[in-house]
C-alpha cells in the first residue's frame, strides 16, 4: 500500500504530470469544438456525437487522451530509472514486480481519471459550440440520456471503450518503457505501435470472417483516418503530377530538415 | 558487522582482476574506510557487496548475504554514485522526494521530515531538487539512504567533490553514526580524509588489499606531515632548518618541504633571522605502504598471520657502524624509525614472535612507545660521551643534567674502541616496571641480548638502571596514548599530530627532542633557545663540539 502511495507521490510531485494533463485537456477541448462546429444540422447521430466527445483527430495513432496517459506511464518508469532514489533497493525480483504493479495501478487510475475528465470537459465544450441547427437533446442533455446507454447502437459502449483505450495507452507506455528504460523511446514506440497493430489486427479479423464493430472504427483514430482517406480518394489512378509528387516528398523533406536542424543545434553527433 | 571474505571480480579473462581476494571486517561502532586510488577497486567492492555486480566471494551482513536480507533498506543504507549529480528528479521538491522514497522503503512519511532536519535540509525542503548544490544533493541522498533506520551504512565516495564544510559535516555525521553503534564503511581517495574519518583504514592497491590498519597506525606509518615553505631566501633558511634538526628537501623552484620541525617554529626561526617568507603551510603527504604494515591482519577466516619483529636485529646491525666516528650520519637515521623498523610499531618483546593483532589498545600503546626516545640511550649518554669525545671537560658538562644518577665507576675502565649502543630500538623496560623496580623486574633474556656489547665488564651494575624507568614514566605521563589520540578533538588534527620524525643525524638536541616528540605536540620540550635537560643527551659522540661544528655540517648537507 505504501508503495502505491509513493507512486502517487512520484506522479504528483513532478511538474511534467500537470503540464501533460492540462495540455491534453486543452487540446481535447479544442478538437471537440472543431468537430462540433462542423456537425451537420438536424438530429445528432451517435457516431458523430462519439467522435466529437472523444475528440478524435484522424490519423493520430491513439486518441489524445490515451497518448497523454502513455506519456504519464512512460514518465512513471523513466524517471525512476533515470534518478533512482534507492540505488541498491531494486535487487530482489519481488520488490521490482511490486513496484511495477504499483506503477501500473497508479497509472491506470490516472488514465481513467484523465479520460473521465476529458469526457466531461469535451461534453461541455461541444454543448457550448454546437451550431444552432443541431439537435443534441437526446444525447447530451442529462434528462434526455437514453435509458440503456450500453445497448447496441447506444453511446455508452463507445465511451466505455474510450476509457479502456486511455488505460491501455497508459499501461502500454509504462510497460514499453520498462523494456527500453527510456521515457522518450517508450513514448515513441507507444505511438508507433497502433499504426502497425490496427491494420494487422483488422486484416486478421477480416480473414477470420469478422470485422471491427463500426463504433470501434469510429473511435480508433488511425483506423478512422484510414477509412477517411479511402473514402475521400476517388479510385481512378491519376497522373503523377506536381501536387502528388509534393505530397509524397513532403515527409522525406521534413525528415531531412529536422535532422539538419538537430545537427545544427548540437555540439557532437 | 560486515564480514567480507575473498571478494574477487575479473571483468575480462586475461586481464588483471579488478578486485582480488579482498578480505576484511567492518565492525559496529567503527568507521571503516576503504582507501585507494582511482581504479583500485573500491566501488567494485561495494557494488559486489550489495550484489549489484556478479563476482566471487562472500559478504555477510550480520551473518547473512545481502540477498538473504528480507528488507535490506531497513538494515543497510547504501549511498552509491549514480553518475548524475542530482539526488532525484530535478522537478521534484525535496520533501516530496523523501516522502515518496519513504513509501518505497515502507516507513511512515514522518520519517522523511525527521531526516530533512537531521541532514540540515529542512529549510530548503520545499524547493525543487534541481536548484540544490552538490552538497545538498549528497545530503539528500544520504537522507534517502537513512530512511529505513539502517544500522549499517555503505557509502561510496561520500565526500567526493564536496566543499570542505560539507566534507566536515559528512565526517561528523558518519562518526556520530558509528558512535551510536552503527557500522560505517566508506571509500575515499584522500589519505588525509581517511585519517580524519576512519577508525580503521583498509588500503586497496590495484584490487589487492595493501594494508588493514587501525587509524593510529595508519597515521603513523602512511602519513607524513610536512611544512611547505616558500620565499626568496630559501637556501639560508634551509641551512638554519637543517641546523635545527629538520629534514629539508627542495620542493619546486623557490620552495622547501620541511619535516621534523613544526610550522610555528619555522616561522619564528625565519623571523629571528630576518628571512622573508611567502608561504608557510602544513600539508600531509602519503607514503607508500611499507612492508610490515602491509601484512593483512588475521581475520580468522584466511588463516592466522604472525610476523617476526625486526627490531631485535637492529642494534646488532648498528653497532659496528658506531665504531667509526665519521659514520654517524648513516646510523642515526635508523633509530628514529624512518625506515622499515619503526613501521612495525611494536617493540620486540621477550618472545621473538607474536600474534599480529592491532585491535587492542595495548598494541597501540606499544606502538607509540616504540617511537619514543629510548631512555636507556639517554641514560647511557655520559658513557658514550666519554668514549667518543676527545675533550673530557666538554663532555662532563652535560652529564649532571641527566636525571639518572651517574655511575661513579663508569669513567674508569672504558676502552676507547668500545662499540656504544647509542640508541637501540628495543624497549627493555616492560611497561609496568617501576622506576625503583631495579633490574630484577626486567626480563633477563631481553637484556642479555642487547646489553653485552655495551657493558662488557659489568661495571654499570645496578647504577644506571633506574634512570630509564624514570624517564619512561615521565614520558608516558607527558604523552597521550592512542585512546586519547582518538578523541574527537584530535580527529581532524592529522596535520598537527606528529608522525615519526627523522632528526638530523648527529645533533645532540635532535636526539633529545625527537625523543619527546612522537606523541606530545603540546608537551614538546624543544625550545629553540634552551635544550631540555632530559634530552641534553650529550649522548652523541659529537655533542661536545656541537656548537662549533654545527654550521659546517649543515652547510655540507
Amino acid at each position: 500500500m505504501r508503495v502505491v502511495a509513493s507512486e502517487v507521490r512520484r506522479l504528483r510531485g513532478v511538474r511534467t504530470t500537470w503540464v501533460v494533463v492540462a495540455g491534453a485537456l486543452v487540446l481535447n477541448a479544442a478538437a471537440a469544438v472543431f468537430t462540433a462546429t462542423r456537425l451537420p444540422a438536424g438530429e445528432l447521430a451517435v457516431p458523430d456525437a462519439v467522435r466529437s466527445l472523444a475528440a478524435v483527430v484522424p490519423v493520430l495513432p491513439l486518441p489524445l487522451t490515451a497518448l497523454a496517459a502513455a506519456v504519464l506511464g512512460a514518465l512513471a518508469y523513466g524517471n525512476e530509472t533515470r534518478w533512482p532514489g534507492l540505488p541498491a533497493s531494486r535487487v530482489t525480483v519481488g520488490r521490482r514486480l511490486t513496484a511495477l504493479l504499483a506503477k501500473s495501478l497508479v497509472v491506470g487510475a490516472a488514465a481513467l481519471l484523465l479520460a473521465a475528465l476529458t469526457l466531461v470537459v469535451n461534453a461541455l465544450a461541444v454543448r457550448l459550440a454546437l451550431p444552432a441547427g443541431v439537435d443534441a437533446s437526446a444525447l447530451l442533455d442529462p434528462p434526455g440520456l437514453p435509458a440503456a446507454p450500453f445497448a447496441t447502437g447506444g453511446i455508452g459502449r463507445p465511451l466505455a471503450a474510450f476509457l479502456a483505450l486511455a488505460v491501455a495507452g497508459g499501461w502500454a507506455g509504462l510497460l514499453i518503457t520498462s523494456l527500453v528504460r527510456s521515457a522518450v523511446v517508450g513514448i515513441l514506440l507507444t505511438g508507433a505501435l497502433p499504426a502497425l497493430l490496427e491494420p494487422t489486427a483488422g486484416l486478421l479479423l477480416h480473414r477470420a470472417g469478422r470485422n471491427w464493430p463500426v463504433w470501434v472504427r469510429e473511435l480508433l483514430p488511425f483506423q478512422y483516418g484510414l477509412d477517411w482517406v479511402r473514402d475521400a480518394a476517388d479510385r481512378t489512378a491519376g497522373a503523377l503530377d506536381g501536387v502528388v509528387l509534393a505530397a509524397l516528398l513532403a515527409p522525406a523533406a521534413l525528415l531531412v530538415l529536422a535532422a539538419v536542424l538537430a545537427q545544427l543545434r548540437r555540439r557532437s553527433l | 558487522m560486515i564480514q567480507i571474505t575473498g571478494l574477487t571480480k575479473a571483468y575480462r579473462r586475461g586481464r588483471p582482476p579488478a578486485l582480488l581476494d579482498l578480505t576484511f571486517d567492518a565492525r559496529p561502532g567503527m568507521v571503516t574506510v576503504l582507501l585507494g586510488d582511482e581504479g583500485a577497486g573500491k566501488s567494485t567492492a561495494l557494488r559486489l557487496m550489495v550484489e549489484l555486480e556478479r563476482g566471487h566471494g562472500l559478504t555477510l551482513f550480520d551473518g547473512r548475504t545481502y540477498r538473504r536480507i528480507r528488507r535490506p533498506e531497513r538494515e543497510i543504507g547504501v549511498l552509491l554514485p549514480t553518475g548524475r549529480p542530482e539526488a532525484g528528479h530535478p522537478g521534484q521538491r525535496a520533501r516530496a522526494h523523501l516522502r515518496m522514497l519513504a513509501g518505497t522503503v515502507g516507513v511512515p512519511a514522518r520519517r522523511a521530515d525527521d531526516l530533512l532536519e537531521q541532514t540540515r535540509l529542512a529549510a530548503v525542503a520545499d524547493h525543487r531538487i534541481g536548484t540544490f548544490s552538490p552538497g545538498m544533493h549528497r545530503r539528500l541522498a544520504l537522507a534517502a539512504a537513512l530512511l529505513g533506520t539502517p544500522s549499517t551504512l555503505l557509502l561510496d565516495a561520500p565526500t567526493e567533490g564536496l566543499s570542505p564544510s560539507n566534507e566536515e559535516w559528512f565526517g561528523a555525521f558518519l562518526r556520530s553514526f558509528a558512535l551510536s553503534g552503527g557500522t560505517v564503511l566508506a571509500t575515499t581517495r584522500a589519505p588525509e580524509e581517511a585519517a580524519a574519518l576512519a577508525d580503521r583504514v583498509v588500503t586497496l592497491d590495484a584490487g589487492r588489499l595493501a594494508a588493514d590498519q587501525p587509524v593510529v597506525e595508519f597515521r603513523r606509518t602512511r602519513l607524513h606531515p610536512e611544512v611547505r615553505v616558500r620565499g626568496p631566501q630559501m637556501a639560508r633558511l634551509a641551512d638554519l632548518l637543517a641546523a635545527q634538526g629538520g629534514q629539508v628537501r627542495r620542493d619546486g623552484g623557490a620552495g622547501l618541504a620541511v619535516s621534523g620541525i613544526d610550522r610555528t617554529e619555522i616561522g619564528e626561526l625565519a623571523y629571528r633571522n630576518g628571512i622573508l617568507l611567502h608561504e608557510l603551510a602544513d600539508r600531509v603527504v602519503q607514503r607508500p605502504v611499507s612492508y610490515p604494515s602491509a601484512l593483512p591482519t588475521g581475520s580468522g577466516r584466511s588463516g592466522r598471520v604472525s610476523i617476526r619483529t625486526v627490531r631485535q636485529e637492529t642494534p646488532e646491525r648498528e653497532t659496528p657502524e658506531r665504531e667509526a666516528p665519521g659514520a654517524e650520519g648513516a646510523d642515526d637515521r635508523a633509530p628514529d624509525g624512518q625506515p622499515v623498523a619503526a613501521t612495525v610499531g611494536r617493540p620486540a618483546g621477550p618472545e621473538p614472535e607474536r600474534q599480529f593483532d592491532h585491535r587492542g589498545l595495548q598494541a597501540g600503546r606499544w606502538a607509540a612507545a616504540a617511537l619514543a626516545p629510548h631512555p636507556p640511550a639517554q641514560a647511557q649518554s655520559p658513557a658514550q660521551a666519554q668514549v667518543a669525545a676527545p675533550a673530557p671537560v666538554a663532555a662532563q658538562a652535560p652529564a649532571p643534567a641527566v636525571p639518572a644518577p651517574a655511575p661513579p665507576a663508569r669513567t674508569a675502565a672504558q676502552p676507547p674502541v668500545l662499540p656504544a649502543p647509542a640508541v637501540d630500538l628495543t624497549r627493555r623496560t616492560p611497561r609496568g616496571a617501576s622506576a625503583l623496580g631495579g633490574p630484577a623486574a626486567r626480563p633477563a633474556a631481553a637484556r642479555s641480548t642487547v646489553r653485552p656489547t655495551a657493558r662488557p665488564t659489568g661495571s654499570g651494575a645496578a647504577g644506571p638502571e633506574p634512570g630509564p624507568g624514570v624517564v619512561d614514566a615521565e614520558h608516558l605521563a607527558a604523552n597521550p596514548t592512542d585512546a586519547e589520540l582518538l578523541t574527537p578533538a584530535r580527529i581532524r588534527g592529522v596535520g598537527q599530530h606528529p608522525a615519526p620524525v627523522h632528526p638530523f643525524p648527529g645533533r645532540p638536541w635532535s636526539a633529545g627532542s625527537t625523543g619527546l616528540r612522537p606523541a606530545a605536540p603540546a608537551g614538546r620540550s624543544r625550545e629553540p633557545g634552551g635544550e631540555p635537560p632530559a634530552g641534553a643527551g650529550a649522548a652523541d659522540p659529537r655533542g661536545a663540539v656541537h656548537s662549533g661544528a654545527a654550521d659546517d655540517e649543515n652547510g655540507s648537507e
